[in-house]
Parts: structure tokens; sequence; C-alpha cells
């Protein structure tokens, strides 16, 4: 289950307005979500919730779902 | 007596011979495969005896291309096999870097050995200003794609998303199977593997997609890149100064149409003939030409091996350099179409035509703002207009882009470019229409048929897959004659323009 904060940090990254960002979601379906702006999403990310990630674990994710496992890892949920 | 020289022939025929690998539009690979499949079918139920089978076709077919270089699959399969199985074994996470660190190492060293040799002393000699002869090495062909193939399993271990296989002639087989042994595509270890344990089957749809894909296969590498390269392209390309501008840039489109016709019908080939031993391996080409944008035609031309830049290359780079913003994507972007370059050949032409396109697409980011606000201010955003003009320049920079591809000779390169610039004579075009009508009309079906909608390409799709068996059959043996056509037509004699 995707955080209503992830999801607004991500949709404020990205521009949009809304989207149903699901676990399994992948980021080619995310419109803007290309390879170059993914780098900004991450950086948003580590900004916003004050952590920050190791590129092995950035490199390993597949979906917004690892990348919600990963942030709650990190904040010790 | 009679009976000797026959076999002798034969036997001729199936030898590694230098300069002759077994590509899939000759007629001896069409037999070979042909009976291979035969045997094939027959160990359908025996999972072991059709693996092996397979292994044997796959080295036999790299041996006609390598000789006894061939071995070097079984050497890079035993190093990656066991670098894998290491990798995933360990808990240490310090040893598994060195593992994935010691396994890079000995891939590049192979590769690196047998393929940039040369080209490095040369490099050093040429700096130190001494003279070099270069030394004999063989180069393996298909090394850069095996190589490339093996290290998505060593990475995707390492990244704990794919578990190793436990079984080494799974892995042997995945490293040399045969259809995309030679020029990809790179698949993915973790999307072949699972398939080998998998019950051989093939559907009515998966059918009717090889016969299709065979079929575009053999008509887009013979017909539309064969016989234009042969009859127009390579004479041009040999003496430009010889043609008006006007016909250097028929050339260079006809260029762009043909190397994609090459490449993307031995892809055709190569999934096609896949699916007829019931594996489906990843597509390579997605109608490059349509790309709004350098970056949007990196996403549809030799997609397995872009794709492997990004994940393996491109993303490391840019997320460990992330603190540096977009300094961080202009060097990942730098760094990886200098290896894209590089990996297509050990020249300096090819490391130029890398850099030229992480060049353009560094600009590209610092114009990415103020271009949509341009295209908001003059309401085209998402217009059918502003895309025909993207397709347009797109189009332009990659056609031009093959220039540096082709020639080594720089100088060549700029004779075109002069000749274009102060030796047009549009009126010629004219000429060229009437005298080689063949030649104008086979480009333009390459064009018209590449920017063919995607409903008429899956309707085609789906009649071809419609057909009973012997429609299917009919169709392949109509395609493979018209090739016979074309591939024994002599050589067409190309006139002179005067002026």
């Amino acid at each position: 289950m995707i955080s209503q904060e992830l999801k607004k940090v991500i949709l404020n990254e990205l521009n949009l307005d809304d989207f149903d960002l699901q676990d399994e979601t992948i980021a080619p379906e995310v419109p803007g979500w290309d390879s170059l702006n993914h780098v900004n999403i991450i950086l948003a990310v580590e900004k916003f919730f004050s952590v920050r990630f190791k590129s092995y674990e950035v490199l390993r994710l597949k979906n917004v779902g690892d990348l919600q496992k990963l942030l709650d890892s990190k904040l010790g949920k | 007596m009679f009976q000797n020289i026959h076999l002798e022939k034969i036997t001729g025929l199936l030898k590694y011979k230098s300069g002759d690998p077994l590509l899939f539009n000759t007629s001896l690979f069409l037999i070979l495969f042909f009976l291979f499949l035969v045997i094939y079918n027959l160990f359908k139920n025996n999972k072991r005896a059709r693996i092996i089978s397979l292994i044997v076709f796959s080295f036999y077919f790299y041996y006609k291309s390598t000789e006894y270089f061939a071995a070097i699959l079984i050497v890079s399969a035993v190093i990656n096999f066991f670098f894998g199985k290491w990798i995933a074994d360990t808990e240490n996470f310090s040893l598994k870097r060195i593992f994935l660190a010691l396994a890079l190492i000995l891939n590049l060293v192979l590769l690196g050995y047998f393929k940039y040799t040369n080209f490095i002393l040369q490099a050093i000699s040429d700096l130190r200003g001494t003279e070099f002869n270069p030394f004999q090495i063989f180069l393996p062909i298909g090394i850069s794609f095996y190589t490339f193939k093996a290290l998505t399993y060593i990475f995707d271990i390492y990244y704990d998303t794919l578990k190793p296989t436990k079984n080494f002639l799974d892995f042997v087989l995945y490293l040399s199977f045969f259809p995309n042994v030679l020029m990809g595509p790179i698949d993915r270890a973790a999307d072949f593997l699972p398939q080998i344990n998998k019950e051989s089957f093939i559907s009515k749809e998966d059918l009717g997609r090889a016969t299709f894909l065979i079929c575009s296969g053999l008509l887009k590498t013979v017909i539309l890149s064969s016989y234009l390269e042969d009859n127009f392209i390579g004479r041009i390309f040999e003496f430009p100064l010889r043609y008006t501008g006007v016909e250097i840039l028929i050339a260079i489109y006809a260029y762009a149409i043909r190397l994609y016709c090459d490449f993307s019908g031995y892809t055709d080939l190569a999934i096609g003939i896949s699916l007829f031993l019931g594996f489906k391996i990843m597509d390579n080409f997605n109608s490059p030409f349509k790309a709004t944008s350098i970056a949007d035609f990196w996403r549809r031309w030799h997609i397995s091996f872009s794709k492997w830049l990004l994940d393996y290359l491109f993303k490391p780079v840019q997320i460990s350099l992330r603190r540096w913003k977009i300094f961080g994507n202009i060097i990942g972007l730098i760094v990886t179409f200098f290896i894209c370059g590089l990996w297509h050949g050990a020249g300096w032409n090819f490391i130029l035509w890398g850099l030229y396109f992480g060049v353009l697409m560094s600009i590209a980011l610092f114009l990415q703002k103020p271009k949509a606000k341009l295209y908001n201010a003059l309401r085209i955003n998402n217009t059918k207009f502003l895309r025909f003009f993207q397709i347009i320049i797109t189009f332009h920079f990659i056609a031009f882009s093959f220039l540096l591809f082709r020639l080594n000779d720089l100088q060549i390169a700029k004779d075109m470019l002069s000749q274009i610039f102060e030796f047009f004579h549009g009126k010629v075009a004219l000429q060229f229409v009437e005298k080689m009508p063949l030649i104008f009309g086979l480009i333009v079906i390459g064009f018209i048929s590449h920017f063919f909608p995607v409903k008429i390409e899956a309707v085609i799709k789906r009649s071809v897959t419609a057909l009973p068996l012997a429609g299917k059959i009919i169709l392949l043996a109509l395609v493979i004659w018209l090739v016979a056509q074309f591939k024994s037509a002599d050589i067409q004699p190309f006139i002179y323009f005067q002026f």
C-alpha cells in the first residue's frame, strides 16, 4: 500500500494532479517518470522524508511498492 | 568417384569457412534448421535430450562462425555460472561486491583481449609517436553480445532480483542459444532461464507470429538491405565525389533504412526461429524512425542493448551522482554513450558516434524546460503538427549520425556533406527515379512499411496467424522464392549521371 505522503511527493515532482499509484506500478506507466527524471524523484523522496538511500538499494527497486518498503525500512516502520 | 566428390562438397559446406558464418537468410541454414527441428521435436517429451540437442546445434552454429574459438562460450559460461553462484551464496556484502568486480573484470578482459587489444595499443603508440604492428587476433563474432548477455545474469544476481540457476547446462543453453548468439537480442537471463523448464509448446498465435517474423526478416535482410547496399548505397559511399548532393542525400536516407532493415530483419528472424523452438526472446526494435526525440529513438532502436545500458550502466552512474543533479545525468549520459559507441566497434568513428548522442542528449536536458514553454506559448504541445516536425528533425540527426557509424575515414563524410551543401542539383532526383525505378521503389517501400500505423501491422499479423498450416507454408515458400530471385540477380549496373 502506497502512503499518501509518498504519493504526494512523487506526483508533486512529476507535476501530476492525480495518478493511481499501486504497489505494482512501474515507472514507465506513470506519465513523465522516465529514466532522466527518476533521479529527481529519488532525491525528492530522500529530502522530504530526511532519509538517505544507498545506490544499491535504489537500483534494485522494481516498482513503487519496493520504494515504499525501502522507505518504511529507513523510517523504522 | 562421383560419390566421393559429392560427399567432399557436403563436408566442405558444413565445415568452418573464414568470413562465412551460418546466417539465417542462407539456404544452408534453412536446410539445417529444418532438419534440426525434426530432431528437436522427436525429443519433445524428453527435456534433457531436447536441451542437449539445442546446445549441440548452437555450438555447431557458433563453430561455423568462429571455428575452435567457439570454446570461448564455454569459458564464459564457466566464469559466469560460478561467479553468479558465489555472489548469491555469500551473505557478506563486501565480498559480494568483490565477486561482482572480479566477474566484471574477467568478462571485460575476455571481451577486451579479442576486440580491443590492437585498438588500445595503436592508440598508445600514436600518442607516443611510435610505430605499431597490429597482432593477429581473431575476433569471434558475437562476443560483445553474449558477454553482455552473461552480465545480465551477474548483475541481476548481485541486485538480488534473480536467483542463480543450479543447472550448468541451462546456463550454457542461455549463453549459447543460437538464435541470438551472433547478433542479439541481448536477452535477459531472468526472462530466458525460466522458459527452459517449461513444456516446449508453440501456440497458434506464436506460430503465426513466427511465420510473419521470418517472412519479414527475410524480406528486410535480403531485399531491403543487401540488394540496396550492393546496387546503390555501397557505390555512393565509396566515391561520393562522383555524385551530386541529391544522390548522396538519397543514399544517406537509404542507408538509414538499410541499416534498420538489416539489423531488425535479423532480429525478426532470431525471434521467429526462437518461437519455433518454444522460446520467447525480447523485442529489439519499435519503428525507431517514428521517434520524436533522440531519447525516444534510443527507446526504440536496439532495445535490448539500450535497456542494458540504461539498467546496468546509466542508472548506477546517475544514482551514485544524484547529488550533482543535472550534471550527474550529463556524466551518466556521456559515459553511457561513450561505452555504447565503443561496444559497436574498436574505432574512433564509433566512439565519436556514441559521444555525438551523449552530447545531443545532454543539450536536450537543458532545452527541456524552455522547449515546453515555447510549445505551450505557441499552443502546439501534443499536436500532430509538432510531432511531424519532431520526427523529421530527429530522423535527420539519426541518419547523419550513421555517416560516422559507417565511415572510419572522416574525409569521406566531409566530402559527402560538402557535395550536399555545394553540389546539390535537385533535378537529378527525377533522373534517379526514372533510371533506377527498382532502387527508388525499394527505398519508398522501406519507409512506407516503417511508418505503417501499428493497427495495419496488427491486421497483417492476424491474417498470417489465421492462415491454415498449408497457407503458412505456401507463404513462407513464396517469400523464400522471392528472396532467392533478388539474391541470384546480378549486381545492377549503375548509371552515372552526366552533367
